[in-house]
């Protein structure tokens, strides 16, 4: 078999993730503009969440999915509420509602991990029999062309969310300057929180997919966080198209870097083109 | 008794490394997030160094620094560039490309296995051979660092290299207008920072007598930040009361009679709690003459 084909198709796989991840943290980002590392916690929660209700409580996956979701977003909102926007409220500095962040991640991790076991879970069980496609010689699951699939409908909404609604105008007008948005009239506090809420839902179903594709584990935040980040970064951070890029490109790097060297060094390969960009091209390969 | 010991050892160990980190983020307001990367490497050159060349403890602690700075400089002058969001975000990638460095590269680090069997510190004087194997020693080994160390500190804060460094805290660009170059201090205290570390990491290594990857995660770093951050940014002091909260806090716990895996979580648990109402109360923590 040519190992060609497959590689691309686990690039592009790997890719459609990371650009769901990188969608959710830019949606974010671009509001909020601090990098909340918390986001990487609400992804497992996704996941977990899911396992929790159709592992152990035998629900139907139609149902589950959809509540972990939510369930992923509110949480996202109601860190916002409680920490976040009282730190912005006293105009605290990135540097603290960052620092805050990381306590929120390391809070929800350790949770996940006492109520879960930091054991590795699998939910591909769940969906049953996997059935694989075969596509120019790459060979691909289901679940893997749920995941392309999704990944690209969450975009198009998106992009229809921000370039033809109401919602999508305040969105950017807050992105632009908050403090003009609220002079003209924008609920700036709605807009974020329903931002956040989005952001974190998308998150949560990133988690989700992984749990399918792979597999989570509480741990796994801090690397989904960073991929997503390392995305963001590589197309310009706040910019949700270039973040696609970036996500595409991450997974092309790092799945034909592992082809010549061991597996294990994926998350090497990943933060060293993290600086690679950050010395060469620290606005992104997108300007602004 | 031995237990009280054990605490101290590893509060002198923690302090170390707050000093150090509070060179950078406290002093600088450079928020680096890959402290347990320089204590790691500086842990794992002087495991390496006693067991496989049989070299004295002071020279390898020695060595190792030298070890730990020519790897700080692959990283600090990119993050020298940086300041805020970016320099955390490149500070988070180096520690976790650290970590699978000793995680994976197995013919040298033994990966997950870890190297055991590292000889306690010793020294030879003329005929005079001494050991520092007894707990109590080491205690005294750990204390003669930890005082060094915060001496150095005091002594790079008050002098006139310190005080560019808390300008380029408050302000990088009117610094810059005076004419200095920044990013040289920058990378300078970062520098000194890892070599800090890596001495802890000898102690460590030398006191645990086993080491393995799982000690210098990223979730290592953000305890050492909790540390300064609890203790207070900018003030060495508080740096040291830091390190004793936080080492002490946890053994509370342990009289709860948690299983060992949640009680691990526990602590974790314990520790975002505290950074989050940290932040929403009292950012400049317990003693902080600096809030970021």
């Amino acid at each position: 078999m040519d190992i060609l084909p497959q590689l691309v198709a686990n690039s592009i796989i790997a890719g459609a993730l990371y650009a769901v991840i990188t969608l959710g943290f830019n949606l974010i980002y671009t509001t909020t503009r601090f990098i909340d590392i918390s986001y990487g916690a609400i992804a497992v929660v996704g996941g977990y969440g899911v396992f929790f209700l159709s592992k152990k409580l035998g629900l139907d996956l139609a149902i589950s999915i959809p509540l972990a979701v939510i369930f992923a977003g509110a949480l996202g909102f109601i860190v916002d509420r409680f920490v976040y926007s009282k730190l912005r409220a006293r105009k605290a500095s990135n540097m603290i509602i960052l620092i805050a962040s990381l306590g929120v991640f390391t809070v929800l991790q350790a949770i996940v991990a006492i109520l879960f076991s930091s054991q590795f879970q699998t939910l591909s069980a769940l969906a049953g029999e996997t059935r694989t496609f075969e596509i120019w010689g790459g060979v691909i699951t289901d679940i893997q062309l749920v995941m392309l699939i999704s990944g690209l409908l969450i975009f198009l909404v998106l992009a229809f969310l921000l370039k033809k609604t109401m919602f999508g105008k305040a969105l950017r007008a807050v992105s632009d300057d908050v403090e003009v948005a609220k002079i003209v009239g924008i609920n700036t506090d709605k807009i974020i929180g329903k931002v956040v809420f989005l952001g974190s839902a998308i998150a949560g179903l990133a988690g989700i997919f992984i749990g399918f594709d792979t597999g989570i584990e509480p741990t796994m935040g801090m690397a989904l966080l960073l991929k997503g980040v390392v995305a963001s970064i590589i197309g310009g951070i706040g910019n949700i198209y270039g973040g696609i890029v970036g996500a595409f490109l991450l997974g092309f790097v790092e799945n034909f870097g592992i082809w010549q060297i061991s597996g294990e060094w994926k998350d090497a390969i990943a933060f060293g083109v993290l600086i690679l960009f950050l010395l060469f091209r620290p606005n992104g390969i997108l300007r602004r | 008794m031995e237990y009280i010991i054990h605490l101290l050892i590893l509060i002198g160990i923690y302090g170390i490394l707050a000093l150090s980190l509070n060179l950078v983020v406290g002093f600088t307001g450079l928020l680096s997030v890959t402290h347990a990367a320089f204590y790691g490497i500086g842990a794992y050159a002087t495991a390496l160094l006693m067991t496989n060349f049989g070299i004295n403890f002071f020279l390898a602690a020695t060595l190792s620094i030298l070890i730990t700075l020519l790897s700080a400089l692959v990283i600090g002058p990119i993050l020298a560039r940086f300041r805020d969001d970016y320099y955390a975000l490149g500070s988070f990638g180096f520690n976790i490309i650290v970590w699978s460095v000793l995680l994976n590269w197995q013919e040298l680090t033994r990966g997950p296995l870890g190297i055991p069997g590292i000889p306690r510190p010793s020294f030879e004087l003329g005929i005079m051979n001494y050991e520092f194997s007894s707990n109590l020693s080491f205690l005294i080994l750990t204390s003669l660092f930890l005082i060094m160390t915060y001496f150095l500190s005091q002594y790079i804060v008050q002098s006139s290299f310190g005080r560019v460094l808390k300008a380029v805290r408050e302000d990088e660009e009117v610094i810059q207008v005076f004419g200095y170059n920044t990013p040289y201090y920058k990378l300078v205290i970062f520098l000194v920072g890892a070599g800090m570390a890596s001495i802890a990491g000898s102690l460590f290594a030398t006191y645990i007598t086993f080491i393995d990857p799982s000690t210098f995660t990223l979730n290592e770093s953000v305890f050492i930040l909790s540390i300064i951050i609890l203790g207070g940014l900018a003030n060495n002091r508080g740096a040291v009361l830091g390190a004793a909260c936080l080492i002490l806090l946890p053994e509370l716990l342990r009289f709860v009679g948690f299983p060992s895996d949640v009680a691990a979580q526990m602590r974790q648990l314990v520790y975002g709690l505290l950074l989050v109402l940290l932040m929403l109360y009292r950012p400049q923590g317990l003693m902080g003459e600096y809030k970021l």
